[in-house]
């Protein structure tokens, strides 16, 4: 279309020129006649091309030479958008990075949004694990699942390749890997009926372990791998990137048949197992809500009569959760305040940027009204404006994606204790798409304010008073103004929230542990071997253990207990007994407690406080009379009033087992750090009647720094039985961090964000301050002149501030009000009306202001009156 | 270029429909027409005669066709399409009208 109207307008000049030709000039004349006549090629083509429309391409062409032309003309704006831009956009890509690799991303098997885990449920509290019955139970009944899995997980021994390594291991049921739906690597899965007390000894290795441990021996099918001292043959492995239960290098058979486990009854031990399941394509969510209801009542008919009794049955039921959720779903929250925290700093810059181009827009607005009145339609000049805000946005874009992939990298590297549990956070195509957008829609936003501004000149006006126009009155302050108090308020609502996560940190890092944390290693041992087969050896071993780590100068105090505090770990065991001159409860209405088994001396090591009667020592022995301590919350949970020394607790079928209450001991915080602790029944391993003490752990008190003491007692635990793996070493401090790790986390990226915006409101409030003061010279220059003092102009300017800062603080505590209620799950200890953190916050929000204030007003103060007087 | 003043526009619009009423022609030769039938009172800005064809193909009032010219040129003809007639008669109508009025309150001593 472009040559043909090149060859048309070509046409009639030729056609002229001949015509004038005809009518007598000389060809050279004729040629310039016929041109000048015509007119300007260019411009017609152009109004040609603007009746087909496409003049609307070349026009943003125009815009976005002219925006860049404008934009090297004024190199501050240009570098303070764009590192104002990169911190924020890149900060709002890094938080979309962990929600998309966390929360978005599928995990990584077939059909994962099919596999869902039950659980069971007393009442409203989720046990997280079910009996192994109820695995028998869905995979008989449950009408909507493809497949059911039983699985758990522990660890074993390995003789390893120099030293022997405790593994990550999980039983599981042949259907397990159908559940999960991947393919091995090599070899294969589990066969039906590889499950049971006689399954054969195979195991399916990971992949990870596969290339780093068995060396990624192409062979290792077939082969024997030596596990709690008997031989295992390896059927597969696992494909790269198969990661569940989380960390698992080893699958072997769940030694679980089903006449163990039904018909139920109250008699036999119920063993107890966790349970996954693929749900059949194209199932509702209703529908499973309602087939599960259904199988609860199909499991609750299994039990026999007596539990109907107790209660115990009316309040279970058996639910199922999407695996992803179970997995990722306590970090959604987290997640979500982070984004939302993010956006409020990006909302903040973008205000910022409205203010500056409105203070550039201005300045322009003769150029603007000339346009205007040669013709340009007001649709253009806004697209102009916005053309030049989005160029401006754009570098700040691709730096912030820059900086995002550069932060990400770091997560990975850094690998910061909250995130291992979760999937890699890595920046994909969604995310880029993300940054992407975000950068548009920033470059809109905070263009629409000059834009806007721009398309209510008045042409008259602007031409009339040489430049100022109406930018520059009042209502342009005004304007200018109620954006920075925004700003102020949005930045207070993030201080308040950093403040608020500050302070729950600050408290949950200080609960009282029940006791001493410091100078405190811990570490465990899992004992395999024939020689541990019964109790005497188990005790034995743990009896010499402690004599030689003793001998070390390093160690000043050593015992044992089944459950390692702030390990994470389930409790070693619990159960319902009964309190021997109270009367016989039926078996749901048992008073429950769970038990922990422990050295003679680890109440001393811990440092934990004896409250009354006396803890372990030399005359309890396997011959003594059983003794049990138990803990303050046992007290008040069982008896309350009452003073339980000297009392009975009967265990035991028929409450044949008895055991005397010695002592009263404080009660210390278990596996997580939140929660109140649990009532406790302390046994002594001294007293021995108990087989199952291959796992515990050891705590050593030491006289100076802990790590020092790693590999004396190392030694000392290889001394006395070369094969047995020592794992898990941490200091309990280290513990304690890893336990406040995820609050740490978030209180760190809040605060950066809430310091962020702070810096972002400063520099608005500096940037409108200024503006002030410029706009009001003439009247500061008069004051001056009439002999006002610096002080007094510094006052009084500063004065000023003091409004837009009460505003503010007014409507952040508002806003604060109300968006903290979303924070309340990951506060601790600590209300949303935090007296401190209220009072400290805007505290801080106006010595801000004060201070980027400074600036300005020492500059009013300094005023020449001559020369504001002169000024127009 | 903005808007001309509308009766500008619409006047050449509709010496241009007329014209090509007759027969189809190209660019130059209507701008010629013009002048010729007019006496040389009315010169077409040469400026918009162009756009103006090329608004008018873009409502569709006339078509255009590539053809040879007299010495056997590439040039592009216009002619009316039937919503061009339609347009040029209710134009004309009206035209006519204003001009009536007009005459009637000049010729009012």
């Amino acid at each position: 279309m472009e040559s043909d109207l090149d060859d048309e307008l070509r046409f009639h000049l030729e056609k002229q020129t001949e015509a004038n030709l005809a009518a007598g000039m000389p060809p050279a004349a004729a040629r310039l006649a016929a041109l000048k006549e015509f007119g300007n090629p260019r411009l017609q083509q152009e109004e040609c091309r603007d009746a087909w429309g496409t003049r609307m391409i070349d026009n943003v062409f125009d815009d976005v030479r002219y925006a860049l032309r404008g934009r090297r003309r004024d190199p501050v704006l240009a570098v303070a958008a764009t590192a104002t831009l990169a911190l924020c956009i890149g900060a709002n890509t890094v938080v979309f990075s962990l929600v998309n690799s966390i929360l978005l991303r599928p995990l990584p098997y077939p059909g994962a949004d099919r596999i869902v885990w039950l659980s069971e449920h007393i009442g409203r509290d989720s046990m997280e694990v079910t009996p192994g019955a109820d695995y028998y139970s869905a995979s008989d009944q449950g009408r909507l699942f493809e497949a059911v899995a039983a699985y758990d997980t522990y660890t074993e021994n390995w003789n390893g390749v120099e030293k022997p390594e405790q593994l990550d291991a999980a039983q599981v049921t042949p259907s397990f890997f159908r559940v999960m739906g991947t393919r091995p690597l090599m070899g294969r899965y589990l066969a039906a009926g590889e499950e049971g007390q006689k399954a054969p000894d195979v195991v399916v290795v990971s992949y990870a372990f596969w290339r780093t441990r068995l060396g990624a021996d192409p062979n290792v099918v077939g082969s024997t791998l030596t596990l709690d001292r008997l031989p295992n043959t390896i059927i597969g492995v696992m494909p790269q990137g198969y990661d569940f239960p989380r960390a698992t290098q080893i699958w072997r058979p769940m030694p679980m048949d089903e006449s163990s486990e039904r018909p139920r009854s109250g008699m036999r031990p119920m063993r107890i197992v966790r349970m996954a399941a693929r749900v059949k394509p194209g199932v509702g969510e209703r529908e499973l809500e309602s087939e599960m209801v259904r199988l609860t009542g199909a499991i609750r008919a299994e039990y026999p009569k007596d539990f109907e009794t107790t209660g115990f049955i009316k309040g279970m039921s058996i639910t199922a959760v999407p695996l992803q959720k179970r997995l990722v779903g306590d970090l959604r929250q987290a997640l979500l305040v982070l984004t939302g925290a993010v956006a409020l700093v990006l909302l903040i810059a973008c205000v910022n940027l409205a203010n500056l181009l409105l203070a550039r827009a201005s300045a322009r607005h003769r150029e603007l009204a000339v346009r205007l009145a040669l013709g340009s339609e007001r649709g253009r000049v806004i697209r102009q404006f916005l053309t030049e805000s989005l160029l401006l946005a754009l570098p700040g874009g691709l730096a912030g994606a820059g900086l995002a992939a550069l932060t990400v990298w770091l997560f990975n590297v850094a690998k910061p204790a909250i995130l291992v549990r979760y999937p890699v956070v890595s920046m994909d195509l969604r995310t880029l798409l993300f940054t992407f957008g975000l950068t548009l829609a920033t470059g809109l936003i905070f263009g629409m304010a000059p834009a806007l501004s721009a398309a209510r000149v008045d042409i008259q006006e602007a031409l009339k008073s040489g430049g100022h126009g109406q930018s520059s009155g009042p209502r342009a302050a005004r304007l200018r103004q109620g954006l920075v108090v925004v700003e102020l308020g949005v930045s207070l609502v993030l201080l308040i929230g950093a403040g608020l996560l500050a302070r729950s940190f600050l408290k949950l890092a200080h609960t009282d542990l029940g006791f001493e944390p410091a100078r405190l290693l811990t570490l465990r041992v899992n004992l395999v071997g024939p020689r541990y087969a019964k109790a005497e050896g188990q005790v034995q071993f743990y009896d010499n253990v402690l004599e030689r780590v003793k001998q070390s100068p390093m160690v000043k105090a050593a015992s044992v207990t089944t459950d390692l505090p702030l390990s994470g770990e389930r409790p070693f065991s619990g159960g319902g007994f009964q309190v021997e001159g109270r009367p016989r409860m039926p078996l749901g209405q048992m008073p429950l407690a769970n038990s922990t088994v422990v050295g003679r001396d680890f109440f001393r090591t811990l440092g934990i406080a004896v409250e009354s009667g006396r803890t372990f020592d030399s005359r309890d022995t396997s011959q003594s009379p059983n003794a049990v301590v138990v803990n303050r919350a046992f007290v008040r949970k069982h008896f309350p009033g009452e003073d339980p020394l000297g009392r009975k607790l009967l265990f035991g079928r028929n409450a044949s087992f008895a055991s005397g209450i010695v002592g009263i001991v404080g009660s210390i915080r278990g596996s997580a750090l939140g929660a109140e602790p649990d009532p406790v029944m302390y046994f002594c391993e001294c007293q021995g009647g108990n087989r199952f003490l291959t796992r515990m752990g050891l705590v050593v008190r030491t006289s100076g720094e802990p790590r020092a003491a790693i590999r004396d007692v190392e030694a000392q635990v290889y001394a006395e039985d070369r094969n047995q793996p020592v794992f898990d070493v941490k200091t309990m401090e280290e513990r304690l961090e890893d336990a406040t790790a995820s609050q740490r986390f978030q209180l760190m990226l809040i605060g950066a964000f809430a310091g962020l915006a702070l810096l972002l409101a400063a520099a608005g409030v500096y940037g409108v301050m200024s503006y002030l003061v410029t706009r009001r010279t003439r009247e500061l220059g008069i004051r001056i002149a009439l002999g006002a003092r610096p002080e007094d102009v510094m006052r009084h300017v500063l004065g000023e501030n003091l409004t837009l800062v009460l505003v503010a603080v007014v409507m952040g505590l508002g806003g604060a009000w109300a968006l903290t209620r979303y924070l309340k799950t990951m506060l601790y200890g600590v209300t949303t009306l935090d007296a401190p953190t209220l009072a400290v916050a805007p505290a801080i929000l106006a010595a801000t202001v004060i201070l980027a204030s400074l600036g300005p007003a020492r500059r009013a103060a300094r005023v020449d009156p001559m020369t504001a007087l002169r000024e127009e | 270029m903005s808007k001309p003043t509308d009766l500008v526009q619409g006047t050449l619009d509709l010496l241009i429909l007329k014209t090509l009423a007759l027969e189809p022609m190209h660019g130059w030769a209507i701008a010629n027409r013009i002048k010729q039938l007019s006496e040389a009172v009315l010169l077409v800005q040469q400026g918009s005669l162009y756009p103006a064809l090329h608004r008018l193909e873009q409502q569709a009032l006339i078509q255009s066709e590539w053809g040879a010219s007299d010495n056997n040129r590439r040039a592009k003809y216009y002619s009316l399409t039937r919503a061009g007639r339609r347009q040029l008669e209710r134009e004309s109508a009206s035209w006519e009208r204003l001009s009536a009025a007009i005459s009637g309150i000049v010729r009012m001593a």
